[in-house]
């Protein structure tokens, strides 16, 4: 193998994730492009290329930044060209400097992922490292919704589980003229009330 | 099921007639600011619910402004692609609609399907402002997106239960109520006081009658229907003129005693051959004593008298004995002192003269040791200094012999060691010197402490007479000790034998008084019809007797007359405690019942406020239970997944925290954490407005996704609004993944036509059936609205191809 840890682990997930290798050199518009590594993704993925620029030990010149951007503006202008609808997505392993970074932005979409923490194998050493990797490079990696269990089934609007959990203790006329009330705000709700306890104030004789 | 097709006419912003294509997976509005965006997106809300609740929030009344302000009447219908058709008329009273989607839809869709600006704009001033209360915009956010503003509004309407004083405002008369049983309770516990109090004055009154009725020897039993014929039992008797006859009797036998008393004033115990014979006995006692001591008690005092010729020592007994052991005791402790000092200066000077004897002997050998060093030896040594620098070689400059002869070292060495050999002594010398000098002052020293103790010396004579004096103080105080008891008892009997004579000649001054006294009061007596004197009783005790007698018969006239008034004053007493009790029933009856009435009615509207706070709880734990239901770890989850994409290079990342405390109603808190663990501030302190814009627009993603989708739509109004390039790509890839992933149908208006192009790029559709609508808003000619539609359809890429 030629590439470093960082770069295999990033592949690695990139496979997983549904992205097929596109074997360098490549050619657009004629014209041969050569970088650490590139990736295709399929279906609803399948305009994303994924250029992997290895900036610590890459070879092809993926360690002179100016080099690379060169190389990014040319294939971006050799799509162009070809009126290609890809869209690039450029992830630099490895330390870069922000204005290298920046300067790449106005071609692509550029994920930088400066290092993790991986064993000898270039796996992450524990979930939180394979989630830290995750998360360098999360736009690029499909999207999970929880799943539905543990959604709230039943899903009552305020009102009706207001209503659902009123007891018989409760004064009945009380809570339905609150209740009614309530749709036309605080004020009303305070009005309803304050009209029953006049009408419970009324002296009555003793029977 | 997805949106297909719109035709809306006169609605809001947009005049005449326009039919816009929407069955694509995205939809790309665009149009110039007032092209009528907003407008479109209202009119698909209003379509499917009926209302437009962003409209409705900023102006109640806006239904009478969604028609075209310049036209009569409009329309809107919507279209489906499973057939549904969803029509509303438009005039300038406002909206009617037709179908609508079922309320829970309309709801799903108004809450979490469609991101109006203002709702955007809103999630942002959530951020911004970072107060907990309860009119916060976070709480009104989470109030609106719940469809809490009725349990809101029940919970403020119901507050006033909460405080007495609050309820004491709203509840009309219950003031009044408290109050006037507060009162009557008063009254009737004054009555009640009252009542007990004449119960009491009752009782005492009866008690006091019937104890009256016994001292007079009536029968006791009475009650308060007896009370006058009481009265008249109480009359008096006619034997009560009796007391004026006894008052003059006791007056004579005062004057009688008063006579007896003045021949009397010089009295003493005892009679006069009694004190005699007690004098007899005093005397006698007191010779005995003076017979077995008298010699001895002459010796001591006349060897203590020896002893302090200066002093003046008493004659009785017990104060020589006191006076001259004090003395005694004074002068030989100062005897042994002088004793002990001489002693002491003895010792001193035999110890004296030895250290002295050893101070002379050091002496010596200090000045055998100085004598032993040649005192010019320093001078030599200097002298052998200076000949060393003429030493060259082995040659003595002063001998000229040559020293490696002798075969001990070089002559160098030689008299380098002899020079410091000599400066030694030297040395030594001057330490001597100072030695000697200390051990001479030593010597005077104690020469001079053996002169002092020689003079202060007494010789051998006056030593052994100081200690004869001690000796002989020492007996004689033992002697006196010795002798204390006898001296004691010589003073007690000395005392009474002159107590006793004094008694006796006292008493033999007194005399015959008494028998003339005995005559007038036998007299007395006789007239009073009481017994007379007896021979043997006295004056005095003759008159105590009758008087006795007087009294006793006037102190029983004057119990049974008191008893008599006092039975009188009762049974007044206890009429008028009667009368005031009937009165006091009737007013009590009267209070009580006002007590009753508003106790009831309090009751009835202290069950109320129960009732009322119950609910009032009851609407806080279904609205606490909604917003945990709400706003968990699901959300938190989705949030910051999406917030992550959107924000890649952000450490910190927004989320929503429940209380696990809360004094007042139950709202959820913005926090940021760390990606890495932690957390940090709020995110109005911790982010970018780039990425609080991001932070809104993912929260409302989020809440989309967290709850199952009851309608795939997904409807946003131009919300990328202070986002930079990598955010709007990264929101771009999001939009894409939720359209062709998640199967939602995303519409979204932007106003700038750069962004518009830029997604119409990155949002192409990427395989066959995917599909990408681009709508263009604009105005013709006569200012009517115009809608033109691109639609972007797959096309298979071939722009990459393998190097050969």
């Amino acid at each position: 193998m030629s590439e470093s840890n960082l770069v295999r682990a990033l592949l690695r997930r990139l496979h997983e994730a549904g992205y097929d290798d596109v074997p360098t050199p490549f050619r657009v518009a004629s014209v041969d492009f050569q970088f650490t590594a590139a990736l295709r993704g399929r279906k609803a993925r399948a305009l994303d290329l994924v250029l992997v620029v290895d900036t610590s030990t890459g070879d092809f010149g993926d360690r002179d930044p100016r080099s690379v951007r060169l190389r990014v503006e040319a294939l971006s202008r050799a799509l162009d060209v070809t009126q290609s609808r890809y869209v690039l997505t450029i992830v630099l392993a490895g330390a870069a400097l922000a204005g290298d970074v920046d300067a790449l932005t106005q071609v692509g979409r550029v994920l930088n992922v400066e290092a993790a923490r991986l064993d000898d194998e270039g796996r992450p050493v524990d979930a939180e490292a394979a989630e830290a990797l995750d998360d360098q490079i999360r736009l690029l990696l499909p999207l999970t919704l929880p799943s539905d269990e543990g959604a709230p089934e039943d899903r009552l609007d305020a009102m009706a589980a207001l209503h659902a959990s009123l007891s018989a203790n409760l004064d009945a006329e009380l809570s339905s003229a609150v209740i009614a009330a309530s749709a036309r705000g605080e004020g009303a709700v305070t009005g309803a009330l304050s009209d029953i306890l006049a009408r419970a104030l009324v002296l009555r004789p003793r029977t | 099921m997805l949106l297909s097709n719109i035709e809306i006419s006169n609605f809001r912003s947009i005049k005449g007639r326009i039919a816009a294509p929407l069955d694509a997976r995205i939809v790309l509005v665009h149009g110039e600011n007032g092209a009528g965006k907003t407008s479109l997106l209202s009119a698909i809300e209003l379509a499917l619910t009926g209302r437009a609740l962003p409209l409705e929030r900023a102006d109640p009344a806006y239904q009478r402004h969604l028609l075209h302000w310049s036209t009569q009447a409009g329309s809107i219908r919507l279209d489906t692609d499973d057939g549904a058709a969803f029509e509303t008329t438009l005039s300038a009273e406002g909206a009617r609609t037709g179908t609508k989607l079922p309320d829970a839809a309309a709801a799903f869709f108004s809450e979490r399907c469609y991101l109006p600006q203002s709702l955007l704009g809103q999630l942002l001033h959530i951020y911004q402002s970072s107060n907990d209360e309860l009119g916060s915009p976070l709480a009104r956010f989470v109030g609106e997106l719940l469809g809490l503003d009725r349990l809101d509004a029940l919970d403020a309407g119901l507050r006033p239960l909460q405080d007495l004083r609050n309820f004491r405002k709203i509840a009309d008369g219950y003031g009044n109520a408290e109050s006037e049983k507060a009162r009557s309770e008063r009254l009737v516990a004054d009555h009640r006081r009252n009542l007990d109090g004449i119960g009491t004055a009752l009782t005492e009154a009866m008690a006091e009658l019937t104890a009256a009725r016994i001292a007079i020897g009536l029968p006791p039993a009475v009650d308060e229907g007896s009370l006058d014929r009481s009265l008249a039992e109480l009359s008096p008797l006619p034997d009560e003129g009796d007391l004026a006859h006894l008052a003059d009797l006791r007056r004579q036998l005062e004057a009688i005693r008063r006579e007896a008393a003045r021949d009397r004033d010089v009295a003493a115990p005892g009679d006069e051959p009694s004190l005699s014979a007690a004098h007899a006995l005093a005397l006698g006692a007191l010779e005995e004593w003076r017979r077995k001591h008298e010699a001895r008690v002459t010796a001591v005092r006349k060897h203590a008298e020896a002893l302090l010729p200066s002093a003046d020592l008493p004659a009785s007994p017990q104060a020589f004995a006191d006076s001259s052991l004090k003395l005694l005791r004074v002068e030989r402790q100062q005897a042994a002192g002088r004793s002990d000092l001489a002693a002491q200066a003895i010792r001193r000077r035999s110890a004296a003269e030895a250290e002295l004897e050893v101070a002379r002997k050091q002496l010596e050998a200090i000045d055998g040791e100085i004598g032993r060093v040649a005192p010019t030896a320093g001078d030599l040594g200097a002298a052998l200094a200076q000949i060393t620098s003429f030493i060259v070689d082995e040659v003595c400059p002063v001998c000229d012999r040559d020293f490696a002869e002798r075969e001990s070292g070089r002559l160098a060495d030689h008299v380098h060691r002899k020079v410091q050999t000599l400066s030694a002594s030297a040395r030594r010398l001057l330490d001597l010197s100072r030695t000697r000098g200390q051990q001479q002052g030593r010597i005077e020293a104690l020469e001079r402490e053996l002169a002092t103790l020689s003079s202060r010396l007494v010789d051998d004579g006056q030593a052994s007479n100081l200690s004869r004096v001690s000796a002989a103080l020492e007996a004689a105080v033992s002697e006196i000790e010795a002798l204390a008891n006898i001296l004691a008892e010589g003073e007690v009997l000395t005392r009474s034998e002159t107590a006793a004579r004094r008694a006796l000649s006292e008493r033999q001054a007194r005399d015959l008084a008494r028998t003339s006294a005995m005559a007038t009061l036998r007299e007395f007596a006789m007239s009073a019809n009481q017994a007379p004197p007896a021979e043997n009783e006295t004056v005095d005790n003759a008159v105590e007797r009758l008087s006795l007698v007087f009294q006793a018969r006037a102190s029983e006239f004057e119990r049974r007359m008191s008893a008599r008034r006092k039975g009188v004053e009762a049974i007044r007493k206890a009429k008028a405690e009667i009368r005031r009790r009937t009165e006091l029933d009737a007013v009590l009856t009267g209070d009580a019942t006002i007590v009753g009435q508003n106790t009831a009615a309090l009751r009835r509207a202290n069950a109320l406020r129960a009732s009322g706070q119950t609910l009032r709880g009851l609407v806080e734990t279904v609205r606490g239970d909604i917003i945990r239901r709400e706003f968990n770890d699901r959300l938190n989850r989705l949030w910051r997944d999406l917030f992550i994409r959107l924000a890649p290079n952000e450490p910190f990342v927004p989320a929503f925290k429940i209380p696990e405390v809360t004094t007042h109603r139950l709202q959820p808190r913005l926090i940021t954490e760390h990606r890495g663990g932690g957390s940090g501030g709020t995110p109005g302190a911790m982010l970018s407005a780039g990425n609080l814009n991001t932070a809104a627009l993912t929260l409302f993603i989020a809440l989309h996704l967290t709850v199952p989708a009851q309608r795939p739509w997904m409807i946003l109004d131009d919300p990328v609004q202070s986002m930079d390039d990598v955010h709007i790509a990264n929101f771009a890839a999001l939009l894409r993944i939720l359209a062709k992933e998640h199967g939602r149908q995303v519409i979204i208006a932007v106003h700038d036509r750069h962004l518009f192009e830029y997604l119409r790029l990155e949002l192409s559709p990427a395989y066959p059936e995917d599909s990408l609508l681009a709508l263009e808003l604009s105005r013709g000619v006569h200012q009517d609205s115009l809608c033109t539609a691109d639609r972007r359809s797959y096309r298979e890429e071939t722009a990459l191809r393998v190097a050969a």
